[in-house]
């Protein structure tokens, strides 16, 4: 029965290859609008067929959890539902008054950009160095794809441990030479050791898009730049770089993503946000304190204001992505 | 073709019945009891083991044990659940979330649902530290069921090593042997830090030697209570492992490593942990291993420790029949021969007198004097309001700000004093949220 109507669906889509977006779709976006065509369906229930799974996932992943931490932002609840006090503003002034939540945020600011500006320059530096490799190539890219395809909290079990003062061989190695290490103790080398791990994981998605840019850059203005007499390293920085902007600044939004959100599994592994809070970032916080603690509203409170900061950042991406970037290579 | 589809799909839809048939039998036959747990590692095989015993003791009840991860995670999963209505009908919960449960509104009092299904539990049989926690105004709230204390386990052969026999009975005088250890080059990790020491170390530190954790006797006398264990000899307490830290005598084993590990590899010669933590150190430990009681301040007469472990609450909203099966499967765990294999098995000390009576005639505290450590640790004195036990709602929330304070002491970026008075401030506030919340209960 199902089979049928996706061949329905597939030949109505086959005989109308236009762009499968409602003209309001395009009003949405805003400024992107421009190079689409405004176009329609004449059997709007094809649309809405075809529209209809996105939509469906925006309801149950966004539009529905949006509800549930707005409907208990305002709200101070037992765990298990029974009491409910509505109590207005309570939960952001408290969060907004809290010390450990302003540590908390910025701690992420931190993280978050040291994290982006890390990955962002060994991976530049690795994409880089791929052209002057000479013999295997492959399993250089092979080496620097690799931890791409380990599950972030099984990187941050083997991080944890290797670096564990106690049991740790490269922990230990560390002592020998001299250094203090102790993640456990000292907020400094748990934030180390948290940033190293998210960089490390990060790098190889950096690497890819990096090395396509770079080799999209036509080799006639390269092979220009080295009859003028540019080295190597000056035409990366004049030639290709600038070339590679667009793509620089798409990663730079994507590594802050991921700072931001992503790099929960390894927080969680490698130090659960300690000690004392000192790599407990906006979003670890809100699992700590929703989950962990069951203090649901101070949970939803901060899960609203993470999803203003992300609207925000959307907002300003779109800008800079309208004004700054120049994607006419 | 399309007489393929059509034989294909009649095959398919009379596998179909035949397989609801079957289940459909089953389910008649057998009533499924979901009991989601929080022990694991060699725990958990037990308890694997105890629902099989069930399983195969009757033929009108089937438990069903899922491992939901440790205690904190299997109550996030309990409190999602519930709100959807697909709780389990057993629920394993720790001493630290007995508030929490009992005035959920979530559960059947243990005592109301044995006396409605008819079983008979004789509950002045459970041994009086364990009674004297689970049992609110005369009524048991949940079956008692993993019940354990924390002792000091120690490497008999390192500590023979350096010269002593067994750990002293004082503070003052085990910190003077820790740092015999270290400096005699016996061990570098003297003593390992429990991943718990909050229980240990700071709560049941405060009954052993007598000292106020809250008031209102520890929120035994109602929700209006505050801590105030930053006024007391905790303080000292709390310096004092920071000193052992420093001085490399005291380790924390961190992400990665579980403490009682550290122990059993021979890594570290010492932690205070568990009584349950026999089934490992029995399994794993390749030195000879002794255990202490804990020790207590100089000069104070030492008072009872602090039960830990949990215990099993039924969960309303489950039909009849589910209900009934929870009472039997209950029941059958409050057996003193269930009881004393469970205890033999895990290290948990015995909940019932029977229990502890049958173990000890058959002589078995004489083949295994650790195992007897934790009741006499337990039992030491009579219990008064610094020593019964810690009644404090949200008392995980509290928990996890008092650990994240104490690694402000560990790091450096506050006084002993300045965190515990922050820790309770901090503390206090999520008291007064559940007093708010609970008003009149």
């Amino acid at each position: 029965m199902p089979a049928s109507d996706a061949l329905r669906l597939d030949e109505g889509a086959a005989t109308r290859p236009r762009f499968p977006l409602l003209p309001w779709l395009g009003s949405l976006v805003g400024s992107s609008e421009t190079g689409l065509k405004a176009s329609h369906f004449r059997r709007p229930w094809l649309a809405a067929g075809l529209v209809a799974p996105q939509l469906l996932i925006l309801l149950f992943f966004f539009f529905i959890p949006t509800w549930k931490a707005l409907s208990l932002a305002f709200v101070q609840v037992d765990p298990f539902g029974g009491t409910m006090i509505f109590v207005g503003l309570d939960n952001f002034t408290t969060l907004f008054s809290s010390p450990e939540y302003r540590d908390s945020a910025v701690l992420t600011l931190w993280f978050t950009t040291v994290q982006c500006v890390a990955t962002l320059l060994v991976a530049g530096l690795l994409a880089f160095a791929t052209d002057q490799v000479m013999r295997g190539k492959a399993i250089y890219k092979g080496v620097i794809l690799l931890p791409y395809a380990i599950a972030p909290a099984i990187s941050g079990v083997l991080w944890a441990f290797l670096f564990n003062p106690t049991v740790g061989p490269l922990a230990h190695m560390l002592h020998d030479l001299g250094f203090a290490w102790d993640p456990n103790r000292r907020p400094f080398d748990a934030l180390l050791l948290v940033s190293v791990a998210a960089v490390w994981k990060h790098i190889c998605y950096d690497y890819i898009f990096l090395v396509a840019a770079f080799l999209a850059v036509p080799a006639s203005v390269i092979e220009a730049g080295a009859i003028d007499g540019a080295r190597p390293v000056r035409r990366f920085l004049t030639i290709t770089l600038p070339m590679a902007a667009p793509t620089i600044f798409f990663l730079i939004v994507m590594n802050f993503v991921y700072g931001l959100f992503e790099t929960f599994g390894i927080i969680d592994t490698i130090t659960h946000g300690g000690p004392a809070g000192s790599t407990n970032t906006l979003v670890y916080k809100v699992y700590q304190d929703g989950f962990r603690q069951l203090d649901l509203g101070s949970s939803a409170a901060q899960s609203v204001v993470l999803m203003a900061i992300a609207i925000l950042f959307t907002v300003l991406q779109f800008r800079a992505v309208e004004r700054k970037v120049n994607y006419q290579v | 073709m399309a007489s393929t589809y059509v034989k294909s799909v009649a095959g398919l839809l009379a596998a179909g019945a035949l397989l609801m048939g079957a289940t459909g039998a089953a389910a008649a036959e057998r009533v499924k009891i979901e009991w989601w747990y929080a022990i694991s590692g060699k725990l958990g095989e037990t308890v694997q083991q105890l629902i099989s015993d069930f399983n195969k003791s009757q033929d009108k009840y089937e438990v069903v044990g899922t491992h939901k991860g440790n205690y904190e995670e299997t109550m996030a999963a309990m409190v999602a659940a519930y709100r959807v209505n697909q709780q389990p009908a057993i629920l394993q919960s720790a001493e630290r979330g007995f508030m929490t449960m009992l005035n959920s509104g979530a559960i059947i009092p243990a005592d109301e649902l044995m006396a409605k299904q008819g079983y008979k539990i004789d509950w002045n049989d459970f041994v009086k530290p364990v009674a004297g926690f689970y049992i609110v105004n005369g009524k048991p709230a949940a079956l008692p069921f993993n019940s354990s204390t924390p002792i000091l386990w120690y490497n008999a052969d390192a500590f023979k090593a350096a010269g002593f026999d067994a750990p002293a009975d004082t503070w003052q005088d085990l910190e003077k042997q820790l740092y015999a250890l270290k400096e005699k080059k016996v061990t570098d990790c003297p003593m390992a830090l429990p991943g718990d020491y909050q229980w240990s170390l700071i709560e049941n530190y405060s009954a052993i030697n007598d000292q106020p954790f809250g008031t209102k006797a520890n929120g035994y006398a109602g929700l209006d209570t505050e801590f105030v264990y930053n006024k007391t000899s905790v303080v000292g307490q709390v310096a004092r492992l920071k000193k052992w830290i420093d001085d490399g005598v005291l380790k924390i084993a961190g992400q990665g490593v579980s403490p009682i590990s550290l122990y059993t590899s021979g890594t570290c010669a010492s932690i205070i942990n568990s009584t349950a933590s026999h089934s490992a150190v029995e399994a794993d430990a390749k030195f000879k291993w002794s255990a202490a009681v804990m020790p207590h301040e100089e000069g104070v007469q030492p008072k009872n420790s602090t039960i830990g472990g949990a215990a099993l609450w039924a969960i309303k909203g489950k039909p009849e029949e589910v209900q009934a099966g929870v009472a039997a499967f209950f029941n059958y765990v409050a057996q003193p021969n269930v009881q004393e294999w469970w205890s033999k098995s895990t290290g948990y000390v015995p909940v019932t007198n029977a229990a502890y009576a049958k173990m000890k005639q058959e002589g078995y505290f004489k083949d295994h004097p650790t195992r007897e450590i934790a009741i006499e640790q337990l039992s030491r004195g009579e219990p008064n309001d610094n020593s019964r036990g810690f009644r404090f709602g949200n008392h995980n929330q509290a928990t996890a700000i008092l650990l994240e304070e104490m690694q402000a002491v560990w790091t450096g970026k506050k006084t002993p004093q300045e965190a515990l008075d922050s820790s309770v401030k901090r503390g206090n506030e999520i008291l007064r949220q559940y007093e708010k919340l609970h008003a009149g209960k």
